[in-house]
């Protein structure tokens, strides 16, 4: 027999509906963003800018719900855990949300349509999008399933991602060295390329929120130990 | 639905109740909090006028359920009793069988069809969540069960006769955890068919399972607003600081 | 003297003394038992007196007592038990109930031969009984009505008042509140206290001694006009004004033995329902 859940239960699942329902469409958000800024396609761009005010509503509301739940059900243990991380989850996705609209907004104002795909590639900047979509992603995984096995991989991605950006960084300090004129188009790659830095970021830390609640560990500013 | 205008109540010389103006919508739970003393379950026993058993109890103001003045002079209280349901504090179960407890109030109120009867008790034991826990036992005595099932036997002995509202004193304080947290849902799963008034002393069972609060203190309503609003934001310093336990 | 001294002393005087009292009942006990014992048979029980009650047995006197149990208890169990509920139900705890109240103790403290003076001139003489089973029930039956509805107050006062407010939150009028839960509940301490009365009822002698009981009548009663022999007071008779006081002593004894024997088995009767029904009906 199925266990009938309790009304506080449904609740809660309702309030998990809801970020899961955000974390899709941030995920869908940035997808958008690498295939616009790649193929340089405007018009996708522009749709990237317009539904960002969605998932600012989706952090309102969900900040806003976990609050209730709090105030309303007093969660404590895992529940208390679950309410907490989601808060910040939210948070997060919406910084990531931000990004992936400014990296939008780079392709609507670009002042540097002037950049070749060959240094798009050199940057491996889709490699980059690639990961931190595939870091979002499977953070979802495990918050989907509860499962902390995926953390690990996630937090060798973010440390790829960020030797990605440093790579990055040098190839763009010669593209400038050698092409003073392009200064100004190197830097504003370099802000894409940094702001996906950040996903990655981001990321790792909703996964450390991940494993609060499932495992109560802090992984937070322990890194290296 | 259920409107209090103005209501004021003395017991003697003692103001109990000072200009209650209230409504509660149908099925909605409403719970009443504040400290002992403040006039919470007076109020509540308005409205099934069970404050009329004590000698010098003086109301004035409206109190009206659906519309109808219960107060009213041709109202009789019977038959106001069978339209609002009561459960009390400690489980009171009568000394007779699981069955006969249930099927008291169709009895007295004259209902002789034995398969009515039957279906009534069936429905609202069902209804009360504690059908599959008796149906084997019928016939023995209400003593028998346990705290909670007890409780949820008098609830069930309430929706025999199937009424519109139902008021509760706090009908979980006698109870243990895991019986107090299935009669809450039990509340919450009535609130379909009923409209429900609850007194409590648990603010977080209030929290839980009510739509609105209204917070008394001394006699007076204080504040009175939905629950969410009320446990995030309450409009009154007195209202949080009952509320967060920073009391007097 | 140090205070364990003064406890122990405390403590000796109090359980000597309650010994004490143990050890008289079962000296009255023994006492009859040992002088009676030898006159019980079934002719003994069955058969009339003979020889001027010098002989045979106290049938007749067994059937009378019990006649007179039967009898009162019908005058004064509802009688009883109704104005106990009107006191407790009904009234409150106003002044006409506080006057009942006191009257009904004063009434219990009347001692028993007054009864029978009372009985005499209102029911043999004024109204025409003669000494008869009637006039002898509604004398006996006055003598126990204070006991009656002191223990069926208790018993309605022991009545969980939830089980009142229960009943009547479900739209049940206070006649059905109390007909169908609160004397249900009540019942078994009724019972009681019935019991106890019954007790009372058969072992006086005074109120029977002018209004019902016979010196020597051999046959039983046709009607409840008649008179019968009744167990206290045949033992009174034979004990003092025998014809032969010698040869009927240990008849005396005998009847005692008898008479004692159906007051504690209604007393054991008592207290085993209350036990019975204590456990059936507890209330958490």
């Amino acid at each position: 027999m199925e266990k009938q859940l309790k009304h506080t239960e449904k609740e809660l699942v309702a309030l998990r509906e809801e970020v899961t329902q955000m974390w899709q469409l941030v995920l869908s958000q940035l997808e958008k963003a690498k295939q616009a800024y790649l193929d340089n396609d405007e018009e996708l761009a522009r749709e990237v800018i317009s539904r960002e005010k969605r998932v600012d509503t989706f952090e309102l509301k969900i900040e806003s719900d976990c609050e209730n739940y709090i105030a309303l059900f007093s969660p404590v243990a895992v529940d208390l855990r679950l309410v907490l991380s989601m808060i910040k989850i939210g948070g997060t996705l919406e910084r990531i949300g931000d990004f992936a609209e400014s990296i939008a907004r780079h392709v609507v104002m670009d002042g540097c349509r002037g950049i070749t795909q060959e240094l798009k590639d050199k940057l491996s900047i889709s490699n980059m999008f690639d990961m931190a979509i595939s870091m979002l992603s499977d953070s979802f995984v495990a918050f989907e399933s509860e499962n902390t096995k995926l953390a690990g991989k996630i937090m060798q991605q973010d440390e790829q991602v960020d030797a990605l950006y440093r790579g990055a960084l040098d190839v763009l300090a010669k593209y400038v060295a050698v092409q003073p004129e392009h200064a100004r188009c190197a830097l504003e790659t370099l802000l894409v390329v940094r702001k996906i830095e950040r996903i990655g970021d981001h990321c790792s830390n909703i996964v450390e929120e991940i494993v609060f609640y499932i495992d109560a560990k802090i992984l937070k500013h322990n890194k290296g130990k | 639905m259920i409107e209090t205008k103005n209501i004021d109540f003395y017991y003697g010389d003692f103001h109990a109740l000072k200009n209650i103006s209230m409504k509660m919508e149908a099925n909605t739970v409403t719970a009443l909090i504040g400290p002992s003393g403040c006039g919470k379950s007076t109020f509540l026993r308005l409205f099934n006028r069970m404050n009329d058993l004590i000698p010098g109890a003086k109301l004035t103001g409206e109190c009206l359920i659906d519309g109808q003045d219960i107060y009213g002079k041709s109202v009789q209280v019977d038959e106001l009793r069978k339209k609002v349901g009561m459960v009390f504090q400690k489980p009171n179960p009568f000394p007779k069988s699981i069955f006969e407890n249930v099927a008291y109030g169709l009895r007295v109120n004259g209902v002789k069809d034995r398969n009515f009867i039957k279906q009534r008790v069936e429905e609202s034991l069902v209804g009360a969540a504690l059908w599959d826990e008796v149906k084997d036992k019928l016939k023995k005595s209400a003593f028998e069960l346990s705290g909670g099932q007890q409780q949820r036997l008098c609830i069930a002995r309430a929706l025999a006769i199937s009424p519109s509202v139902l008021l509760m004193d706090e009908p979980a304080s006698a109870l243990d955890p895991i019986s107090t947290s299935k009669v809450e849902e039990l509340i919450h799963e009535l609130k379909r068919d009923y409209t429900i008034v609850i007194v409590t002393h648990n603010m977080q069972q209030a929290a839980r399972i009510s739509d609105k609060t209204g917070f008394f203190m001394l006699g007076e309503l204080v504040e009175y607003s939905d629950t969410k609003k009320m446990f995030l934001n309450p409009e009154k310093q007195q209202t949080q600081n009952y509320i967060t336990g920073r009391f007097g | 003297m140090g205070k364990k001294t003064n406890q122990s002393i405390a403590f000796w005087t109090f359980r000597i003394l309650g010994l004490l009292v143990v050890a008289i009942l079962f000296w009255i006990l023994g006492f009859i038992v040992w002088h009676g014992v030898g006159v019980i048979s079934w002719d003994f029980l069955t058969t009339a007196p003979t020889d001027g009650m010098t002989g045979g047995g106290i049938f007749p006197a067994i059937v009378g007592t019990f006649c007179l149990i039967i009898g009162s208890m019908v005058i004064a169990f509802p009688v009883g038990v109704m104005s106990a509920i009107y006191t407790t139900e009904y009234a409150g705890n106003g002044k006409i109930v506080r006057f009942i109240r006191v009257m009904t103790n004063n009434m219990s403290s009347i001692p028993s031969i007054i009864f029978g003076l009372f009985g005499m001139s209102l029911f043999v003489n004024t109204l025409g009984f003669g000494d008869s089973i009637i006039a002898g029930s509604f004398t006996l039956g006055l003598l126990v009505l204070p006991l009656v509805i002191r223990t069926t107050e208790e018993a309605l006062k022991a009545v969980p008042d939830s089980y009142r407010t229960g009943s009547l939150a479900l739209g049940a009028t206070k006649l059905q509140t109390i007909t169908r839960v609160v004397l249900p509940t009540a019942f078994p301490n009724i019972t009681t206290g019935l019991i106890l009365s019954i007790g009372r009822v058969s072992g006086e002698t005074a109120p029977i001694l002018f209004t019902v009981a016979a010196y020597f009548l051999p046959k039983l009663p046709a009607s409840i006009y008649d008179q019968v022999m009744a167990l206290p007071y045949h033992l009174y008779v034979i004990a003092t004004s025998g014809t032969d006081l010698e040869a009927t002593r240990p008849i005396a004894y005998g009847t005692a033995l008898v008479l004692i024997a159906i007051v504690l088995v209604m007393n054991l009767l008592a207290s085993m329902m209350r036990r019975y029904f204590g456990g059936k009906n507890k209330v958490n």
